[in-house]
């Protein structure tokens, strides 16, 4: 029982916290403003891995640099992407009203067109590297350096975005678009300029999630999928769309993880998530902070 | 100018084609193995090696068959990491591709999977990758197993090694996957009969992100060594949460982690003294072998070997090779040959009885300083086993 309040496990809760909050952060951005499902959004991680394990590989720069190219990178795919598929689909007025389902599918093939890219480019075994693995002292616990830098850059950026949405004028803009679309144009909000910036953020926090993770898992072709799975239960608990949501999610799917795993078994983790999920689900069909009619 | 110089180059042209028609068809040799899909990563260095054999093969001059020198060419489908492609692809290498041989595909269950069609067709193929007691079991005809790592040969010995070490009480952990739990389904009783009392018993989903808890509770228990049944990636999880915790057992063992090239890679100096499955190492003198494939592989691709998914794929490639160059590539010849001929590999000398590879013991590895070495049984041992001094950071 000791175990239960010792700080080790509130550092794995919170460290598993973190990964889950940033890669579900791009999703419901992407999610929330144009209503399109990325099931393309681990992939996006694993880019960022692979950005991040050659940087160190070919010229030994850790993650600390190169996430921030892991970033530009797969920002940049995310606005190709929007410019050269989705805002031409949603302009035709045919297609934008099926595009939210739609979009599932595209994306379940950029999925596979990514993944299949990358197992080619660069052969499907695992990559890994050594890096800032030094031990931590943290009151009671103790932990690799590389994992608190997970912890710090996913809350930081984790704040940086909720205060982007607060109070820049974009992120408003972008809030008013998730809440409502007919009504933000109405109000004189350019809806294609603030769907590339959220399709570039959203793109650009699944690199950044992907360099970061890179430093304490092997990166592979095929990994990001879980991630996607986490990520889809993280905002679905929290409420589609809803940032702060997302967040609460994500924090909650860690402490149930590791919290329901030291009080009862690791065996049962995913009998505990998907309890959790279906019970919170069966009470709020609409998430933990989604509206009623969203 | 010009007519003679198009006469010149057809020459050449004509000259290039005719020189592949001279030479002997080459020796069509099939594999299903994942490509895409999860196993992919998993399976990528089994292809790798069967790659590099390829090349090696016709650099030499090509393939030996009964005295005749062939290239070799293989052909490879995509199960997509689904199992049950992988009889279809088999069947489709017999009878469509027609191929001359057929190498083994990823993992026991892809194994399993294609027992039925070689004894359909009496087909002969060199397993690879498939230590299963069940699978064994079965005595199929066609498919010979160079592992060692069996799980029901492997715990009396592994108690053994334990038990000389002076181990009297163990932490384990599994993984809720069917090799770990096959694996503790033997180690536990042969734990058991050798004395040694399990302390702390733990699973774990294959899902799991953390194991912290797992960690704690072996941490808790403080055996004198921690058996930790894992597959590569959860085996990265005990790591970290082991390191974390400052983990102080003297003896650890991991099922599968420390062989892989990414795990090394990732660790470094953390893992010494870490034990593992396996029977082979590069640094045993007595197979000379051993050593110049592991700098081929190495230099190629930039990686170390899986000490034993790709050990045993080069051995299985060794022995068809040695087959083949005996007895051609009549497969009821082949079968013949495959079944009574004592081979040399990598890893030694290899005979088959029944399915099983009966010169190759049971065997252990452990990282020593960077390198895997073989430190049981102590007859076969390239290191004597050390002990972890002190908590890895």
């Amino acid at each position: 029982m000791d175990q239960i309040f010792s700080m080790q496990l509130l550092i794995a809760a919170l460290v598993l916290s973190s990964i889950y909050v940033l890669v579900a952060l791009g999703l419901n951005l992407v999610y929330g403003t144009m209503r399109l499902l990325n099931v393309a959004h681990g992939e996006l991680m694993m880019i960022g891995g692979y950005v991040a394990y050659w940087a160190f590989a070919l010229t030994g720069t850790g993650a600390l640099v190169s996430m921030f190219a892991a970033v530009a990178l797969t920002a940049g795919l995310g606005g190709a992407f929007y410019l050269a598929v989705f805002r031409p689909l949603s302009r035709r007025a045919a297609l934008a009203a099926r595009l939210e389902q739609n979009s599932m599918i595209i994306f379940f093939g950029v999925s596979i067109v990514i993944q299949n890219l990358m197992s080619l480019a660069f052969a499907a075994d695992p990559r890994s590297y050594d890096y800032l693995d030094t031990l931590i002292d943290l009151g009671g616990g103790r932990v690799e350096l590389n994992r608190l830098v997970i912890l710090g850059v996913g809350t930081a950026v984790t704040l940086a975005c909720v205060g982007f949405f607060r109070f820049h004028r974009l992120g408003l803009a972008a809030r008013a678009l998730i809440q409502n679309r007919d009504a933000a144009a109405l109000i004189g909000i350019d809806a294609d300029r603030i769907n590339l910036m959220v399709f570039c953020l959203g793109f650009g926090l699944a690199g950044l999630a992907g360099a970061l993770v890179s430093m304490t898992e092997e990166i592979t072709p095929f990994g990001g999928f879980p991630y996607t799975i986490a990520a889809f239960i993280v905002i679905i608990l929290g409420g589609l769309g809803n940032l702060a949501g997302g967040i609460l999610g994500g924090i909650l799917l860690a402490f149930i993880e590791i919290y329901g795993a030291a009080l009862t078994s690791s065996a049962y983790r995913s009998i505990l998530i998907y309890g959790v999920f279906i019970a919170i689900l069966s009470l709020r069909p609409q998430g933990l902070m989604g509206r009623r009619l969203a | 100018m010009k007519p003679a110089f198009r006469t010149i180059a057809a020459l050449a042209l004509a000259a290039a084609w005719a020189v592949p028609g001279l030479a002997a068809d080459p020796v069509r040799i099939g594999v299903g193995i994942a490509r895409t899909g999860p196993i992919a990563p998993a399976a990528a260095p089994q292809l790798q090696a069967y790659e590099l054999w390829v090349d090696q093969v016709n650099a030499a001059g090509g393939l030996d068959v009964k005295g005749e020198k062939r290239p070799v060419e293989l052909v490879v489908y995509d199960d997509q990491s689904n199992f049950a492609n992988e009889a279809g692809i088999y069947e489709k290498l017999i009878t469509d591709d027609k191929v001359d041989l057929l190498l083994s595909p990823h993992s026991t269950p892809a194994h399993f999977a294609i027992v039925g069609v070689l004894e359909r067709y009496g087909f002969p193929v060199v397993g690879s990758t498939a230590a299963s007691v069940q699978l064994k079991e079965l005595e199929p005809g066609n498919i010979w197993f160079p592992t060692s790592a069996f799980a029901d040969t492997m715990a009396p010995e592994f108690a053994k090694l334990l038990k000389a070490q002076g181990v009297k009480t163990v932490g384990l952990a599994m993984q809720q996957s069917p090799f770990p739990q096959e694996v503790a389904k033997y180690f536990r009783p042969a734990l058991e009969e050798a004395g040694i009392e399990i302390v702390a018993d733990e699973e774990y989903a294959m899902s799991a992100k953390d194991l912290t808890s797992v960690v704690s509770a072996i941490k808790a228990a403080q055996p004198d060594a921690a058996v930790i049944l894992d597959l590569p990636p959860d085996g990265v999880l005990y790591m970290r949460a082991a390191r974390e915790q400052g983990l102080d057992v003297p003896y650890q063992f991991m099922l599968l982690g420390p062989s892989a090239d990414f795990f090394k890679k990732m660790f470094g100096p953390a893992l010494d003294g870490m034990m593992t499955i396996g029977h082979w190492t590069p640094y045993k003198a007595e197979w000379p072998r051993a050593m110049p494939f592991f700098e081929a592989y190495t230099a190629r691709f930039g990686e170390e070997p899986d000490y034993l998914d790709v050990a045993l794929s080069w051995m299985s490639v060794e022995i068809l090779q040695q087959a083949v160059a005996q007895a051609g590539l009549d497969h009821d010849a082949l079968r013949e040959a495959i079944s009574s001929m004592t081979f040399d590999t990598i890893n030694g000398p290899v005979r088959f009885e029944g399915v099983e590879n009966v010169e190759t013991p049971v065997m252990f590895l452990q990282i020593q300083d960077g390198k895997t070495q073989v430190v049981w049984p102590e007859a076969e041992a390239s290191a004597p086993v050390a002990k972890i001094s002190a908590p890895a950071d």
